[in-house]
């Protein structure tokens, strides 16, 4: 009797430990009567505290803004007396996995910024993500001092979606320490492909590497330039029907431009085999002079070259003034001044945190506050905004990497987007992963190019 | 002693209910839906999928012409035959090593079983510090020893052994446990009565330890073997995406990639199928091949 008293009571102990799990991850009962879903929240009030709402953006790691992120988001619990449950991550593949996973099995945030292309059409067309519009029809002031016309269409109905804080841009950093080595000075307004490969002859003779690229990793930003280069900025963002078309004819070219660069030896020798951060950091110490990404990566420069990556007071202002930004080499149709660009990321509030009447206001009271006049010019920087009003620019906040950045952008002729946010997902799989196999010549550019449309079409 | 217990299984079905449920829920369940899976047509994880594949075994017959399954399959097989040779034969000789000495048996046991307890991903980022091509440790002796030129340890044709020295060396100390527990378990009688008869260490060492180990070295070549087919951290780690040109990826890392980096999740469910009725077989032969014998 003893004996079936212990079995039971163990057996009752285990499962209520199961149901003590299954309790502590299902998402919290709405408090009660805490909050008025029918009635407007004033944008300038806070929440109601005492709320937690789940957050989700790609200020983390090495993003410039991850610190600006932390603080906003601070200041915004301070004076809500809301809490945030941070989930941000660094904008990768696997990132965009993990939101869209998290869509798919109802695990989403509340609050998510992320990309306003393709990325987002699965959880759009599935309705989980609330349009500007509805919110605007219970919150008439959300957003609104963003101009509506920077904010993009959804891809799936053409409502908008995502209220964007900071723009980005993709350019060429460059190291003035290996080129002055080498004899060559800093490319201007007019840098032209050919202009660009004797460079890289006279680095390579200097006994540097001339660009900083792992194609077997991170090939992204060449493949752009690449393609945009045997393009033009009117059509750039058109998705070839055929690798023999005009367009897909330009997109195998792009792919024979890096082949040939490779073939040149102007890559790093361990180019298929090494890591971002690996090539990164061979441009940071001096050993490769040209580095094509994104205006996010100013923050990861500036951060190589304080003692402490985490605090600003250590900053080696000589390092740093090794380093430059300019234009990308133009060729044909493309001049170097017309950059990939744009407004491509924004805050959603998804429908989960909307049906709920305890996070609903919360939710809104977040992405207003992140949106706001006040915080979206500490975000944007050197890179553009959608503010209605943007106040002028405090230059003496600023390092002078990202006064340089201010500089080549105001002489940038045209921003146009990036042309892999619309052709994502798998179909990018064969000239992405497959960069090593195009340069070595095991798979042709054009067999390559026409496997992804192949995929995209199917899609 | 009350025999009404062994009489009595209500006890036993309620202290095996909740396991049973358990498994059924977090293992035979998912097992069948991937095995439905791979035959839908799924491009986002969780996603219901839109649709059979048209041949609905299409994915099946995929992997017939594809070349980087035929990569995974022979690296995997490669990682196995190492496993069982360097894992299993190292740690053979560690544990007759550390069986014959008087003093620090207690301490070697801790050296040798200590990168177990350590993750492989933080392994993986250790050894590619190691492994670095630009100031890793290996390049920077030797340049100290006056190589000139740097080498890619990560480069096709050696990265395959790159990548597996690593996972040898982290699971050597785990069969190393194994292999001494089953050495202390031989009785010291026979080895008191072969020294009487003049045996020297090396003859009680291949006629006393070796064959009275056979079991237990049995065992450690099943899971050497089936081990081998389920590595993916540490390769990923070291080796994301198959680096470089795709030459390095095992199995799991592949199914891995599949899924969750070329968003193909009904390719990847395939896979993982494969991984299961191969780690079936192969515990089947080697079961076979490696048979218990009863003293």
């Amino acid at each position: 009797m003893k004996k079936k008293g212990i079995a039971l009571l163990l057996a009752a102990a285990f499962a209520m430990s199961m149901i003590g799990c299954q309790g502590a991850a299902a998402p919290a009962a709405p408090a009660a009567d805490t909050a008025d879903s029918s009635a407007p929240a004033d944008e300038a009030a806070p929440a109601a505290g005492g709320v937690e709402i789940n957050v989700t953006t790609t200020f983390a790691g090495e993003d410039g803004n991850a610190q600006n992120f932390k603080d906003a988001m601070n200041a915004w619990c301070a004076e809500t007396g809301n809490t945030v449950a941070d989930t941000s991550a660094t904008s990768d593949e696997t990132f965009k996995t993990r939101v869209i996973t998290d869509f798919e099995t109802g695990s989403e945030p509340d609050v998510l910024f992320f990309f306003n292309g393709a990325d987002a059409n699965s959880f759009i067309e599935a309705g989980k993500v609330v349009s500007i519009d509805d919110i605007r029809a219970e919150y008439p002031d959300y957003a609104s001092n963003m101009n509506d016309d920077l904010i993009a269409d959804s891809l799936v109905d053409g409502k908008k979606y995502a209220v964007p804080v900071n723009g980005y841009w993709e350019a060429m950093f460059v190291n003035k320490e290996v080129l002055d080595a080498a004899g060559v000075s800093v490319p201007g307004a007019d840098y032209t492909m050919d202009a660009f490969k004797a460079d890289c002859k006279k680095i390579a003779d200097a006994g540097y590497t001339p660009i900083a690229a792992a194609l077997g990793n991170i090939p992204h930003y060449w493949w752009e330039y690449a393609i945009f280069n045997n393009g033009s900025p009117a059509n750039h963002l058109e998705i070839p029907a055929s690798a023999d078309d005009a367009i897909g004819q330009a997109w195998v070219s792009g792919m024979n431009d890096i082949k040939e660069l490779y073939e040149l030896g102007y890559f790093p020798e361990n180019t298929l085999s090494a890591t971002d951060d690996e090539t990164f950091a061979m441009f940071t110490e001096g050993k490769a002079a040209f580095l094509i990404d994104g205006s996010w990566k100013v923050g990861g420069i500036v951060a190589a070259c304080q003692a402490d990556p985490e605090d600003p007071a250590t900053l080696d202002a000589d390092k740093l003034a090794k380093f430059d930004v300019t234009y990308v080499p133009g060729k044909g149709d493309r001049k170097a001044t017309d950059l990939i660009g744009g407004l491509s990321m924004g805050y959603y509030i998804t429908t989960k945190a909307w049906d709920d009447p305890a996070k609903r206001d919360a939710a809104v009271s977040f992405v207003s506050y992140m949106t706001s006049d006040e915080i979206v010019p500490k975000f944007a920087q050197h890179t553009a905004s959608a503010l209605k009003n943007a106040p002028a620019v405090d230059e003496s906040a600023f390092n002078p990497l990202q006064i340089k950045a201010m500089s080549m952008m105001s002489g940038v002729t045209s921003l146009t987007g990036a042309v892999q946010d619309l052709f994502m997902g798998d179909c990018r799989v064969s000239t992405f992963d497959g960069m090593p196999e195009i340069v070595t010549g095991k798979v042709d550019a054009k067999d390559a190019v026409q496997e992804g449309i192949d995929v995209y079409q199917a899609q | 002693m009350d025999a009404n217990i062994y009489k009595n299984k209500r006890p036993v079905i309620v202290f095996l209910t909740p396991a049973f449920i358990f498994m059924i829920v977090y293992l035979y369940y998912p097992f069948l839906k991937n095995i439905w899976n791979s035959f839908l047509e799924i491009k986002q994880l969780g996603g219901t999928g839109s649709g059979f594949l048209d041949p609905w075994y299409e994915n099946y017959a995929k992997m017939l012409t594809d070349a980087n399954i035929k990569t995974s399959l022979i690296n995997t097989l490669i990682m196995m035959l190492a496993t069982l040779v360097f894992q299993v034969g190292f740690a053979v000789i560690l544990a007759l090593m550390v069986d014959n000495i008087k003093r620090g048996k207690q301490f070697f046991k801790t050296v040798f079983f200590f990168p177990i307890v350590i993750s492989a991903t933080a392994l993986g980022l250790l050894f590619n510090l190691i492994f670095l091509y630009d100031k890793g440790m290996l390049n920077q002796i030797l340049e100290l020893l006056g190589k000139s030129e740097l080498t890619d340890w990560k480069a096709e044709g050696i990265a395959i052994f790159t990548m597996m020295l690593p996972v040898i060396w982290q699971y050597v100390g785990f069969y190393f446990v194994i292999l001494i527990t089953g050495l202390n378990n031989i009785s010291e009688d026979l080895y008191e009565a072969a020294m009487i008869d003049g045996a020297s260490r090396i003859q009680r060492v291949f006629y006393i330890s070796i064959p009275l180990l056979h079991n237990v070295i049995c065992t450690c070549a099943v899971l050497a073997v089936t081990g081998a087919l389920k590595v993916f951290d540490l390769p990923w780690t070291m080796f994301p995406k198959g680096m470089p040109l795709k030459s390095t990826f095992l199995t799991g890392t592949y199914m891995y990639y599949q899924t969750m980096e070329a968003k193909n999740v009904d390719y990847g469910s395939a896979i993982a199928v494969l991984i299961v009725v191969l780690g079936v077989l192969l515990s089947k032969a080697v079961n076979r091949i490696f048979k218990e014998k009863d003293y």
